[in-house]
């Protein structure tokens, strides 16, 4: 049950896309969000799709694999979309429940719902083959390089790029822990999966009591250790592996620039007599 | 018919994904009522999966697990009442303690079952009793006990709910001879007192050999062999082979053996230092 949770899993591979400097993946994945809000029409929009689709079918992670991130986020989806059926009163009226045009039903409504949904769902697609593709380390090492200019403002990069690595590190750790910890409470009888709303509440307690202790516990050898090793803050550290950009990097740089520029022209310029995308805020 | 039937049952985790293992391979025994077993296998051997199944925790993905002759499966009912029929303390239990008090953590199994007030507060009494913690500690909290009461403290929580059955994961792990031996005694005395079937999960085989009836060997999910210590141990080369940590004297007899001395089976190191004993006056020394 609590083992399905995939969010940040990381499935090691060997596809064209597990190959890419980390510090490339996040760029183009912050550049491919920030040029998905800039598309403004449905053929911009089946690009960028495209593009994502492409990089999952690359990436060789299974599609179940996928489904499974975008099940996590299908209610905000069907929320978002029901939210501009409901509000957006463009284009002609399908179906009026009231006397006014308001909550009306209308061509354009669908229309931004169907735009926002694919929108999230690229969204989706992409970041989370960033996480599926990309070690944690691999992430947080390439965040620290990328922030580092930052250091110049007193920002401790360093600091926050430890603490990422070690709450990353964890999170598989605890969610072992929590799974041990509830099967020990059911096996005195715990209602944790039966029993009401406040039955199971209450049997929560038990879980999450020794849950917070063995955090506390583990965070505290974990300091120990550290110290033991003679950890300081901010020591410039060589690194195991060291980062480099290569070819494959600027291929999919340059795949990325003209998908981008592709959207953007159809977008502002091209095919102007095709829907245009104006969600209600 | 057994106490316990555990029929052709298998079991694998993950599966679909790239971390597929398979746990248990087509596992079946049986264990007779008031009888102690011992279970020992390597890391990874499907002992923790087995345990989980016998108190429903788990469902097989296929066979069947029998108690008193019914399937513990069949429904929700069926599965609830396993729970309370069949204690499972877990590995590090003390890592679960969450009471305010130790009363309090204790008395959470039998208070799920649904005790009236003063049955609760009996069984509690009992429970602290059979694990040797006094009334002042009672109202302690449990996180300012001692490492070794609070594993003790711990297999009182599982023991108030008096099982029929109880399972102890390494009950012993990471405590000191003492404590270990301390530990071994409550499990002795629950048993005389109450009459229950005892599983023992455990790495040692020391402790295999000195309180259980019978020893069920699991390898890669599968039974490798089940019988009394003295069955298991005349197999000794096979369990060194499996990876398991036969005791010291075991291997000084095997090592004997081999040498071509004539030396008897044991299983109990008095046994094995008599037969040393006898070797030396034989050889005239």
């Amino acid at each position: 049950m609590i083992r399905d949770i995939t969010i940040g899993q990381f499935f090691p591979g060997d596809s064209f896309i597990h190959k890419l400097d980390a510090r490339a993946k996040i760029v183009i994945t912050v550049l491919y969000i920030i040029a998905l809000f800039m598309c403004k029409n449905f053929f911009s929009l089946s690009l960028m799709l495209l593009f994502s689709v492409v990089c999952v079918f690359i990436s060789r992670i299974s599609p179940k694999l996928i489904w499974k991130s975008l099940k996590t986020i299908i209610f905000i989806v069907l929320f978002t979309s029901a939210l501009q059926i409901i509000y957006n009163n463009r284009g002609e009226v399908l179906w009026k429940p009231f006397e006014s045009r308001e909550f009306a039903v209308t061509t354009g409504g669908i229309y931004s719902a169907v735009f926002l949904a694919v929108r999230i769902i690229a969204l989706i697609l992409l970041s989370s083959l960033l996480t599926y593709t990309t070690s944690p380390t691999m992430l947080t090492d390439a965040l620290e390089r990328l922030l580092s200019p930052l250091k110049v403002f007193g920002v401790k990069v360093h600091s926050l790029a430890m603490m990422m690595t070690i709450a990353l590190r964890f999170i598989p750790t605890l969610i072992n822990e929590i799974d041990i910890i509830m099967s020990a409470q059911k096996a005195r009888g715990a209602k944790l999966d039966n029993g009401s709303v406040g039955e199971r509440m209450k049997a929560m307690i038990s879980v999450f009591i020794p849950l917070f202790v063995s955090a506390f516990r583990r965070a505290a050898e974990l300091a120990v250790a550290m110290e033991c090793r003679c950890y300081t803050d901010g020591a410039s550290r060589t690194r195991l592996k060291v980062m480099k950009m290569g070819y494959r990097d600027a291929v999919a740089f340059g795949l990325l620039s003209l998908v981008i520029a592709g959207a953007l022209f159809t977008s502002y310029y091209g095919f102007s007599s095709m829907f245009i995308f104006e969600p209600v805020m | 018919m057994s106490f316990i039937e555990v029929r052709n049952v298998s079991f694998g985790y993950g599966r679909k994904t790239p971390f597929e293992v398979q746990a248990l391979k087509d596992v079946s025994f049986s264990i007779e009522k008031g009888e102690c077993v011992s279970v020992i296998g390597h890391t990874g051997s499907g002992k923790s999966t087995l345990m989980q199944m016998l108190n429903a925790l788990i469902k097989p993905e296929s066979g069947e697990i029998l108690l008193d002759g019914k399937d513990i499966n069949e429904n929700k009912k069926t599965e609830a009442a396993a729970r309370f029929r069949v204690g499972l303390c877990f590995q590090y239990p003390e890592y679960q303690l969450f009471g305010e008090t130790c009363f309090e953590d204790i008395a959470f199994g039998p208070k799920n079952m649904g005790l009236h007030e003063d049955e609760i507060k009996r069984r509690v009494s009992l429970a602290a009793d059979f694990v040797g913690l006094s009334k002042e500690k009672l109202s302690a909290s449990p996180f300012d006990l001692s490492g070794g009461q609070k594993r003790r403290c711990a297999i009182a929580g599982v023991m108030a709910m008096l099982p029929e059955v109880l399972i102890l994961d390494e009950p012993t792990a990471g405590l000191d001879p003492s404590g270990r031996d301390r530990v071994l005694e409550i499990i002795k005395k629950y048993r005389e007192n109450t009459g229950a079937t005892v599983i023992l999960v455990t790495h040692s085989m020391e402790i295999a050999a000195c309180v259980s009836d019978r020893i069920l060997v699991l390898r890669k999910g599968e039974v490798a062999c089940f019988g009394t210590p003295s069955e298991i141990f005349s197999r000794g080369e096979e369990l060194i082979e499996m990876g398991l940590n036969v005791p010291s004297f075991t291997k000084i007899i095997i090592a004997l053996k081999k040498k071509g001395f004539d030396v008897n089976e044991v299983y109990t190191i008095d046994d094995a230092a008599s037969e040393i004993k006898k070797l030396l006056k034989g050889a005239g020394v």
